[in-house]
């Protein structure tokens, strides 16, 4: 880690944050990253699109390939490929610095939506879920489908590669967490979250694990969505956190709004390198401490925020909004 | 975790029950114990044609939208992520989400250009009920009451107005208006048997039974002959229908259906009423309602509506395909209801808002022109097109094709009421 990065992780500041960037484009934007070089952002939307922004410039250009709503996205380690998985089922390669890219390589993935996507550390392997409750792992190299692994009673909405492992955490919509193995694929354990979903009428689950990360020391897993639910079809709910102990699988104090209420779900959260939890829901930006349970900090944006990404900067935090709008905020010390 | 109540969107008139509940209807005990003669094979065309109609109402609660049903839509903005699919009616397509009732789409027809214009819970489902826009004092019978009156056939032993629900507690609503108790809905649980509280209380004889009610017939006598009204004649019809009922139990139960058919239906609540309603067609019920809801996902609407079309498909085509392989289709009007449709924009929530202005139902059955589309939206699904549809339209069109004429009147008390609204007429060609 160069010593700027250093420098800016010890001056990563939540509340000292400052709009940089506010990108539009013309459909909603349910995802987002950032390449590992940190040159582009790319955002994937409802129009069946990503766009490609260059950082250095605004400059926009599309990446046309899927057949409806794009739902995930990963880089390669190298940041040279790009992986998308959408509502078509597809898992699309792309070139990533080139002027136009165009899939490089699709792969029906699965029947119906492909829900979650991750690569693992080293780059060689993909993870795919989807509406037909399968999580498939593919070479990230060729493309080959390596194993497939079944079990989830109901749709994986997220997946995690272990950091540093083959290993896969799966996180379904009735709140079951996978543990799968990454030599053999077989089920190591389950973590039990089922109590962020509720079944609406006996018949459509509500909630479940939308999200699942490790802490920047791999010791917690943290699975995000929404609970207190009070009405579901009316989307009066409140966004969670539930993190497990790695090791031990022990469930740990749940992360929550609880000074300032109000509905939402966790969409995505991830760690900051310096501990802080950092997690979109409605329009909130929040921040928790590794030892605390309500967020220190929320910032409040012009829109409903459904992905975010960290800059490999350490301090630039990208967000994909209802509005079709990608905005960035630095959060860094004067 | 469950949560198994309905709660829409918290406005005001979810928190009041539409029907009010003469709760004891069915407590009065005794029982004559007959068995049912349904048939399993398929119908004549002579028997076909001396049997009485009926319409069986599915009724999606909430809204369920048009986008994710009926009238898909490729515009990127507002279609979702749901494809269209092909039906078994070339040119037609509905939502990837009804691939079972996509087969069936040759027994239906579809409604694509209503603008009911209210889309407020309570006054949509009152409006879509009646057929009527209520500017007056005047309360309108729903449609199940109209139809039972319109069907009435003398000496028929079951109630003409049924509304299934899982559990049946019994009792009558208050929706026949003008028409009086009489054909107000009775509420019959498709589960438990059907009809609840129909046994003999422990020591009472059948013989003590009957004593019992020609007591109660004698003192009503009495009593009607010094002074007689409408609500006494209906309590006491209620008190008759509710013994005719009780000796027809078995009509009520599912239970008595093979295993095999029992899991063709699906062990759904929705499978269950379905089935229900199957028997009860078969018994020439001139009307059933089944609730399926709620449908009013203001907030993850597609989520919702992946698991909430899908619990509907299976069964409902099922219904449809079994009703069609008995000879009972050719006899029944089965109307896929709802309140009003869904907004074309998807909101911050992921969900869908309430909209009257361009929306859809299904039908199915008798009377009406199979394969037929009527109306259109535009590409984004926000206007009407063409042949604009209200509720008033659609009432008269349910009546016509059950053969009920509906610029005709009621006359009760002397006094008379037209059956539908007499500035509007049916959808004529949809009718067969």
């Amino acid at each position: 880690m160069s010593p700027t990065i250093q420098a800016a992780i010890v001056r990563f500041d939540p509340k000292a944050a400052k709009s940089i960037h506010d990108w539009q484009h013309s459909s909603m934007l349910l995802c987002c990253r950032v390449d590992p070089k940190g040159k582009y952002v790319m955002a994937g939307g409802i129009d069946h699109t990503i766009q490609r922004w260059e950082i250095a410039t605004g400059t926009k250009t599309a990446l046309v390939g899927h057949d409806n709503w794009v739902r995930m996205l990963g880089f390669s380690p190298d940041g040279a490929t790009l992986y998308s998985g959408g509502y078509d089922g597809r898992l699309i390669f792309w070139e990533v610095g080139v002027q136009t890219p165009k899939p490089s390589r699709t792969i029906q993935a699965h029947q119906g939506w492909v829900r979650g996507l991750a690569v693992s550390t080293d780059g060689k392997r993909l993870a795919t879920c989807g509406n037909d409750k399968m999580v498939r792992i593919w070479s990230g190299v060729d493309g080959q489908m390596i194993q497939e692994m079944k079990g989830h009673p109901n749709i994986p909405y997220c997946l995690q590669f272990v950091p540093g492992s083959h290993d896969l955490v799966s996180g379904d919509i009735v709140g079951n967490i996978h543990h799968w193995h990454g030599a053999d694929g077989r089920l190591v354990r389950k973590l039990d979250a089922t109590e962020i979903h509720n079944m609406i009428g006996d018949i459509a689950p509500f909630g479940g694990i939308i999200n699942l990360v490790f802490s920047s020391d791999a010791k917690v897993l943290v699975a995000t969505g929404l609970h207190k639910t009070t009405n579901a079809p009316g989307g009066e709910r409140r966004p969670v956190a539930i993190p497990f102990d790695w090791v031990s699988g022990k469930k740990l104090p749940k992360k929550e709004s609880i000074k300032k209420e109000f509905n939402g779900t966790l969409w995505r959260a991830l760690f900051h390198p310096n501990g802080i939890m950092v997690g979109v829901m409605e329009k909130q930006i929040g921040f928790w401490k590794p030892e605390e349970n309500d967020a220190f900090h929320l910032l409040i944006t012009p829109s409903e925020i459904y992905d975010c990404d960290l800059h490999p900067n350490q301090v630039d935090l990208y967000t994909a909004h209802h509005d079709g709008h990608v905005r960035c905020h630095q959060f860094m010390a004067i | 975790m469950r949560e198994n109540i309905y709660r829409p969107c918290g406005s005001a008139q979810h928190t009041v029950g539409r029907r009010q509940f003469m709760g004891d209807f069915l407590t009065a005990a005794g029982v004559i114990s007959a068995g049912t003669s349904l048939f399993s094979h398929p119908l004549g065309a002579g028997e076909i044609a001396r049997r009485g109609k009926s319409v069986v109402v599915v009724f999606l609660n909430g809204g369920v939208s048009q986008f994710e049903s009926w009238d898909p839509k490729k515009d990127l903005d507002t279609g979702g992520p749901f494809k269209a699919i092909p039906t078994s009616v070339p040119g037609i397509h509905i939502s990837e989400l009804l691939p079972n009732t996509a087969k069936q789409m040759h027994h239906m027809a579809l409604i694509r250009s209503i603008n009911s214009g209210l889309d407020d819970h309570g006054l949509a489902n009152n409006i879509i009920r009646t057929g009527r826009t209520t500017r007056s004092a005047t309360e309108y019978p729903e449609l199940g009451s109209v139809v039972a009156k319109g069907l009435e056939r003398p000496d028929y032993p079951l109630p003409g107005h049924i509304a299934t629900m899982l559990s049946g507690v019994g009792g009558r609503a208050n929706n026949a208006a003008y028409l009086g108790p009489g054909y107000a809905s009775v509420n019959i649980g498709a589960e438990k048997g059907g009809v609840v509280n129909t046994q003999l209380p422990d020591g009472m004889s059948v013989t003590l039974d009957s004593r019992r009610h020609d007591w109660r017939r004698f003192a009503n006598n009495r009593f009607g002959a010094k002074a007689r009204s409408a609500e006494i004649d209906a309590y006491t019809q209620s008190y008759e229908q509710a013994l005719r009922l009780m000796e027809r139990r078995e009509v009520f139960d599912i239970s008595k259906e093979t295993e095999a058919i029992q899991i063709d239906y699906g062990k759904t609540e929705f499978g269950k009423q379905l089935l229900l309603a199957r028997r009860l067609v078969e018994q020439e019920v001139p009307f059933v309602e089944i609730q399926h809801g709620g449908w009013d996902f203001h907030h993850n609407n597609f989520e919702f509506h992946l698991h909430y079309v899908g619990d509907f498909d299976r069964p409902f085509a099922h219904f449809i395909a079994d009703l069609d392989r008995r000879g009972l289709l050719q006899q029944t009007l089965v109307i896929v209801m709802t309140e009003f449709g869904r907004t074309p924009r998807i909101n911050t929530g992921h969900g869908r808002d309430h909209y009257a202005k361009a929306w859809s139902i299904a039908l199915a059955g008798c009377g009406i022109q199979h394969g037929a589309v009527i109306g259109k939206t535009d590409a984004k699904g926000v206007e009407v097109t063409h042949r604009q549809i209200d509720h008033r339209h659609l009432f008269h069109t349910y009546l016509r094709a059950v053969g009920i004429d509906s610029s005709a009147e009621f006359e009760i008390a002397g006094r008379k009421f037209p059956i539908a609204d007499p500035a509007y007429g049916p959808i004529e060609e949809l009718l067969a």
